[in-house]
């Protein structure tokens, strides 16, 4: 299958081409972009990061953590102060506070490496549709389509301020 | 009708051999080039006094903590001390990636990877200090609970047992932090290196290419960092503080002293951030990118920090004074006027009297005068936690017991080699990794760009350009 790939030099035609092209039915669309816009990820997918489920999960395993670590352990090796139980809550809210930002944000860590698909393809490779002016300032969109749409796509790219229009794979 | 014909890959990539750039892409990459001699010779120094350091601690490894000043009944020395000041020189990083982060405040970008990686640095820096700090090292595992054959597990009531927890997870997640924060940084240098670079970058950068998939979970893992480390930059130095808050040594037993030591904490990490970062932005030529803008917000966070640990100063000597406590008044009069006084007016001069220059926006915008501060700044405050922690400790209730510590030379190489590593480190990490956040310096100059093309959105962006 033929895909497309417009040159841009602004992120907000890239994001109306890209919205677009997936009502008309293309919904195998790439977006290479040098920094975060958000209006470009909201182009592709409107739905909110699951960045977030890892992060609340991590959190939660964490504060679960901290706490029955110190509690069962206190209750194991009992160190005896007077009548005062074993276990003593509030200086172990410190743990456990601290357990949740670690698990949280190691999970986040994560979320980032399964959401984003990292790392990503094979060492040293990258997308046929990828091109190191995607790290400088330009913004690249490749769209796969068929043979006949190829005609239709170039020029919808190119009224959305394309520079440039080129195919990347045949 | 037909078509304009597509352009064939083939013609978009005779466009000649030079690799596509931008000018931010040059400039901030262009740090990372051929080493001076000049960055040699500090490299070189850097390394010589860890070596020595080094040395020292091998040295008293060998020979015990005796070879310290240590005399009863000051056994927190140098190395407590020393410890809580790189604690605190660690917190200028995470306040400014995660809470200015929160905040939207823009001019954060500029700074924020070298105040990560001097967090990082500092961190780990501080670490090795209790190592350093425990006599017998190769028993320091004892601190962390592990299934043991004693069936003994640790003390979750001790402050050290807070403090270890707390360290350990500020330097954890400082490091997925700065690395998350570099990816998108990695992935620009690895499209521009050779050689060795290009490894270590394709593998750093985990094949990002700036996809819309990778940048949606890439802003949303640092906006939840942001949101996890924001409580977490506040809370570890209250930690660090409650080691000495949580016992009755007059001058330590206070309330006041987590906002305290946080407050200190951020006045003397932006101090270091200002102290390195002036001489690094003329030596690299970034003053496009580091404006003096940058520089002047950075000293009002320097007033207002300043004016709270003033006003915590204050607080400690009136509360001595209106607890009506023996100790207490003993032990505040003999910081000012007792055996420690030199570094306790070092202390207020430094910390209390010179940052109010910053009233002045003047002195707010005047290189010289914000380097020589911020310089002083960090005096100031390695000399406050020597004030906390041996003059405390010094005098505590029976004068009988009363004794005087003074550094041994030892001590003073490690803290002078502590200085060489933490330098060290950053040297390198200049060489290495992108010193300005490119990425997000982009991020506002295509925006800006943009602004100045489309007057619809001009007003919001030239704002937040800033």
């Amino acid at each position: 299958m033929p895909a497309l790939r417009g040159v841009f030099d602004q992120p907000t035609p890239v994001a109306d081409v890209a919205k677009r092209l997936r009502n008309r039915g293309f919904e195998n669309l790439e977006i290479y972009s040098p920094a975060a816009f958000t209006e470009l990820e909201d182009a592709i997918d409107e739905k909110p990061s699951k960045v977030r489920a890892f992060t609340l999960v991590g959190g939660l395993l964490g504060v679960f953590t901290g706490f029955f670590i110190t509690i069962w352990m206190s209750w194991d090796w009992r160190i005896v102060i007077g009548g005062k139980p074993f276990a003593s809550i509030p200086p172990y809210v410190i743990i456990g506070f601290e357990l949740t930002i670690l698990f949280g944000g190691l999970l986040t860590l994560v979320g980032l490496l399964a959401v984003g698909k990292l790392p990503y393809g094979s060492f040293g490779k990258n997308d046929k549709g990828y091109d190191a002016r995607f790290s400088a300032e330009e913004f690249g969109l490749v769209v796969e389509c068929d043979a006949r749409d190829v005609a239709e796509v170039d020029s919808l790219l190119r009224a959305h301020e394309a520079k440039e229009v080129s195919v990347v794979e045949a | 009708m037909t078509p304009p014909p597509a352009m064939p890959a083939a013609a978009a990539m005779t466009r000649g051999a030079e690799l596509p750039d931008s000018q931010t892409n040059r400039d901030i990459l262009a740090v990372m080039g051929r080493p001076s001699l000049g960055y040699f010779a500090l490299l070189g120094l850097c390394v010589a006094s860890v070596g020595l350091a080094a040395a020292i601690w091998i040295f008293q490894v060998y020979q015990g903590l005796g070879i310290g000043g240590y005399t009863h009944p000051v056994f927190w020395g140098i190395y407590i001390v020393t410890f809580v000041f790189w604690v605190g020189i660690a917190h200028a990083g995470t306040l400014i990636s995660a809470i200015l982060y929160l905040f939207r405040a823009k001019w954060r970008n500029a700074i924020n990877r070298s105040a990560e990686a001097m967090t990082v640095f500092a961190v780990l820096t501080a670490a090795q200090f209790l190592g350093i700090h425990v006599g017998r090292i190769w028993k320091s595992y004892f601190i962390l609970p592990y299934p043991n054959q004693r069936g003994l597990w640790v003390n979750f009531k001790s402050p050290l047992m807070w403090d270890t927890f707390a360290i350990s997870t500020y330097a954890t997640i400082s490091i997925v932090f700065f690395y998350i924060g570099l990816i998108p940084d990695l992935a620009i240098a690895r499209d521009r290196s050779t050689g060795w670079r290009k490894l270590l970058y394709t593998a750093l950068a985990l094949g990002w290419q700036g996809t819309t998939r990778q940048w949606k979970s890439h802003t949303r893992s640092v906006l939840h960092l942001s949101g996890l480390a924001t409580p977490l930059v506040l809370s570890v130095h209250s930690v660090v503080s409650w080691d000495f808050a949580s016992s009755i040594v007059p001058g330590w037993h206070a309330t006041i002293f987590a906002p305290y030591f946080v407050a200190g904490a951020i006045f003397s990490g932006f101090a270091m951030v200002l102290t390195v970062m002036i001489p690094v932005r003329r030596i690299y030529r970034l003053e496009k990118y580091i404006t003096d803008y940058h520089f002047e917000n950075m000293a009002r966070f320097l007033l207002l920090t300043s004016i709270i640990v003033s006003y915590a100063y204050g607080t400690e000597y009136f509360i001595a004074w209106y607890s009506g406590v023996e100790f207490e008044k003993s032990a505040f009069w003999l910081r000012a006027f007792g055996p420690y006084w030199f570094s306790t007016w070092v202390m207020i001069i430094c910390n209390g009297f010179i940052p109010q220059i910053f009233w002045f926006k003047k002195a707010r915008t005047h290189l010289p005068t914000l380097f020589i501060v911020s310089t002083f700044i960090n005096i100031g405050m390695w000399f406050e936690r020597y004030v906390i922690v041996i003059t405390s400790l010094s005098r505590e209730f029976d004068p009988a017991v009363w004794g005087v510590y003074t550094p041994s030379f030892y001590e003073l190489g490690i803290l002078a080699g502590s200085f060489g590593f933490f330098a060290m480190l950053f040297l390198i990490f200049l060489k290495i990794f992108p010193v300005i956040a490119i990425a997000e310096v982009k991020e506002l100059d295509i925006h800006h760009k943009a602004a100045h093309d489309d007057p619809k959105v001009h007003g919001a962006w030239a704002e937040g350009a800033r």
